[in-house]
């Protein structure tokens, strides 16, 4: 609980932050449609920690996008602290990818001609941070993953692990409220995967920020709050971590 | 409803912008150096045919009076055989200084004093511009305006009030066209003409009779030949019968009368056997590979006039009127007159069309233009399009689109300017040097140095806007889509 802007106490105090009704999307490519997403209604709260599972192919990073104002559903709606995002202006919306939001892709998404640090501080750049105040906090964000040793190197100079982590950092630059994780771990050997486990469920604990995880891995489960299944653009199932932790020792 | 509390995104300092493109571009140096290869090469096209151009209009300018040289002989032959046409008249009149022998040589002519032309000189000026103003119109619709008539016909034919009304009835139809002067000036000068075409009838009459005079006093002597002349008794008599012959004009025209006249006697050795031989022999060549040049380019050599007149002497030619001095000035002439010859032939287009370089150059220069557009637009279309994952990327950080679309546009400005730097200098030293082994001593003349600056910074500027231009289009596109839709065009 170090951030104030984040302190609420999480049982007491749970507001919705993230909420879609009946969202579908589907891709058109020649003869071929795709129902990626066929009606998802779902409610997420401030300060949870909130794990996706399903096979590849679910829909997962189709969902993890509509949520993250980065791609327009094809029916239905999407309200981030009760706004539809719809109705945003492209200024508006930009404002939301720069402060309320962090995203970590899959493919980590880093500019390829930027020092680590670069990228870390670009998103600041847009938020209107000083270049000093910029490096700084970016140096510290480094730190935070891990990687403050490695500032000047540019991405083809890092391994998979190390451009997450700069990922994550680069998430972190605005303080956001929200986190965005799109298989965070999928990439990484187990004991960078553990490190970047670690460095989230500090982010939600210390900092009370509200993570939405897409993932196979199976670890996750294990500092989540809650996991929601997704087959075939569908919710299969939502339940809270302790009701899934009292299946699985009923099977043992 | 809530609404998000946006506040407005800080405008990034123009400085950061232009390292992060500059970044961008370093990282993909391979693609920017292709990018800056089309500009180049377009640039480079173009910078060329100005160049080019420019060069030909300033030699054509330099040359134009040692070019009129060459055909003085045959103006003064056509002057002493037939009287002048209106046209050359008025020409001549509107273009002479009052000060001109030509005027005084027009006013002795006609009985009258050079003081009485003021007027009709003005006259004379109008119906030049009215002349040029029909020449240039097509055929057809000099057809509708007056008929069949020709050049200053057609001033005859609008004396006739019908003809004058169906006249400017049909140009106000005709849009296109812009009459050089106010109507009523026209009828002004039309109420002129008559005694400025009844004064030029006493000018063809006075020329006439000088021509008959002059014809007299030579009897059987051919014209060419008399005019040998020119700088003594012959130029008396010429004098006398009232054409204007300054002593300077007079000099070089005998001057050039005899060099023709040199000239083409030892040409026309080229076809005697024995001369040649001695020539092939001497240049230890083959007999059949002797050419003018070549006898030309021995003449011009120590003692090389001499060995020649020598070996006409042996073979039985008449030296009689050839001087070893003269002629070997006359190779030195030969080079000098070829060049010029060449810059005549080069030059015959300039004038009009766009910074005077002719009409043909001005649509080459155009159509280039077209071309580098296109092979810019294309480059920049490409090199926007595999950026699209970086546009998106860009965009889920909080890029907003203007700030997209200016790291674009100045990245495309950087390309731009370096090609069309590289392409600039590229285009402008190849032309120079074509130029200059066609023109040589031409060229060092009448460098148009300012002019080709001129245009070497239209051109880069040129090559920098065409690739902001270029750039435009795709980058707003990416920069307007959804990340993720942009993320999947790749
Ligand atoms: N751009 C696209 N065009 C067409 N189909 C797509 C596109 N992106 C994803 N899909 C399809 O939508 C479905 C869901 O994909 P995705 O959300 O990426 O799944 P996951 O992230 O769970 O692996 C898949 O069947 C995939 O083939
Ligand atoms: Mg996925």
């Amino acid at each position: 609980m170090t951030t104030p802007a984040t302190t609420e106490s999480r049982p007491a105090e749970r507001r919705v932050i993230i909420r879609t009704v009946g969202m579908k999307k589907i891709y058109q490519r020649g003869m071929e449609t795709t129902h990626a997403l066929r009606g998802v209604d779902v409610e997420i709260y401030t300060g949870e920690f909130i794990v996706v599972m399903g096979p590849s192919g679910s829909g997962k990073s189709t969902f993890f996008n509509m949520i993250g104002a980065l791609d327009s559903p094809s029916e239905g709606r999407t309200f981030i602290d009760e706004v539809d995002v719809a109705q945003l202006t492209a200024e508006e919306l930009a404002f939301l990818r720069c402060r309320k939001i962090g995203y970590i892709f899959q493919s980590y998404n880093l500019i390829q001609y930027m020092t680590a640090l670069e990228n870390v501080t670009t998103p600041m750049a847009f938020g209107g941070v000083s270049p000093d105040e910029a490096r700084s906090r970016g140096m510290e964000l480094l730190e935070l993953v891990g990687l403050k040793e490695r500032w000047f190197h540019r991405p083809i100079e890092m391994s998979g692990g190390q451009q997450q982590r700069v990922a994550i950092a680069r998430a972190l630059a605005n303080q956001p409220a929200i986190l965005l994780c799109d298989e965070p771990t999928a990439n990484l050997d187990h004991k960078t995967g553990d490190e970047i486990l670690d460095i989230l469920q500090r982010l939600n604990q210390e900092r009370g920020v509200t993570i939405i995880c897409a993932t196979h891995d199976h670890r996750m489960m294990n500092i989540c709050d809650r996991l929601m299944w997704i087959r075939d653009g569908a919710i299969e199932r939502i339940a809270n971590r302790n009701e899934v932790e009292v299946e699985l020792a009923s099977i043992d | 409803m809530k609404t998000i509390d946006v506040q407005p995104q800080p405008i990034l300092s123009l400085k950061r912008i232009f390292a992060i493109a500059l970044s961008g571009v370093k990282y993909r140096l391979f693609r920017a150096v292709v990018t800056v290869a089309v500009i180049t090469v377009a640039m480079a096209f173009l910078m060329n045919i100005l160049t080019e151009s420019l060069i030909k209009k300033a030699v054509a300018n330099s040359a134009r009076d040692q070019i009129a040289n060459l055909h003085r002989v045959d103006q003064w032959i056509a002057r002493l055989s037939v009287p002048q046409t209106g046209e050359q008249i008025i020409a001549g009149l509107a273009q002479a200084d009052p000060a001109d022998p030509y005027v005084a040589e027009l006013a002795g002519m006609s009985g009258k004093t050079p003081d009485d032309l003021a007027s009709l000189q003005a006259t004379a000026r109008s119906a030049q511009e009215y002349l040029q103003f029909f020449q240039d119109m097509n055929y057809g619709r000099r057809r509708v305006l007056v008929g069949r008539a020709e050049s200053a016909r057609i001033f005859d034919h609008l004396q006739d009030p019908g003809a004058y009304d169906k006249f400017t009835a049909n140009l106000s139809h005709m849009k296109t066209l812009r009459f050089p002067t106010e109507a009523d000036a026209f009828q002004a000068f039309l109420a002129e003409w008559p005694t400025l075409r009844d004064w030029m009838g006493t000018v063809r009459d006075g020329q006439a009779k000088a021509i008959e005079q002059i014809k007299k006093s030579l009897g059987n002597q051919p014209l060419v030949e008399a005019l040998r002349n020119a700088d003594g008794d012959f130029g008396e008599t010429l004098r006398q019968a009232g054409f204007a012959l300054g002593t300077e004009e007079a000099a070089s025209l005998s001057r050039e009368v005899k060099r023709l006249d040199n000239m083409l006697l030892i040409e026309s050795t080229i076809n005697n056997p024995e001369l040649r031989q001695a020539v092939a022999a001497k240049q230890d060549i083959l007999p059949g590979d002797v050419s003018v040049a070549l006898i030309w380019d021995l003449i011009d050599r120590s003692h090389g006039a001499a060995w020649y007149v020598d070996e006409m002497n042996k073979a039985g030619l008449d030296t009689e009127k050839l001087d070893p001095a003269f002629i070997r000035d006359l190779a030195g002439d030969y080079a000098h007159a070829q060049l010029l010859k060449y810059a005549e032939r080069q030059t015959l287009d300039t004038g009009g069309g766009l910074m005077g370089i002719g009409a043909r150059m001005t649509w080459l220069a155009l159509v280039s233009m077209l071309v580098c557009a296109v092979g810019i637009a294309n480059a920049m279309l490409m090199s926007v399009t595999e950026r699209f994952r970086e546009i998106a990327t860009l965009k889920c950080l909080g890029a907003l689109d203007g700030f997209i679309m200016t790291v674009f546009l100045i990245e495309a400005g950087i390309l731009g300017i370096v090609g069309g730097i590289a392409g600039t200098l590229i285009g402008l030293v190849l032309a120079i040097l074509r130029m200059a082994l066609g023109f040589q001593s031409l060229l060092v003349q009448s460098f148009p140095a300012l002019d080709l600056v001129k245009a070497g910074l239209i051109s880069i500027l040129l090559g920098m806007i065409l690739a902001a231009i270029a750039a435009v289009y795709p980058s707003f596109r990416a920069a307007r889509l959804a990340p993720m839709e942009a993320m999947r065009i790749e």
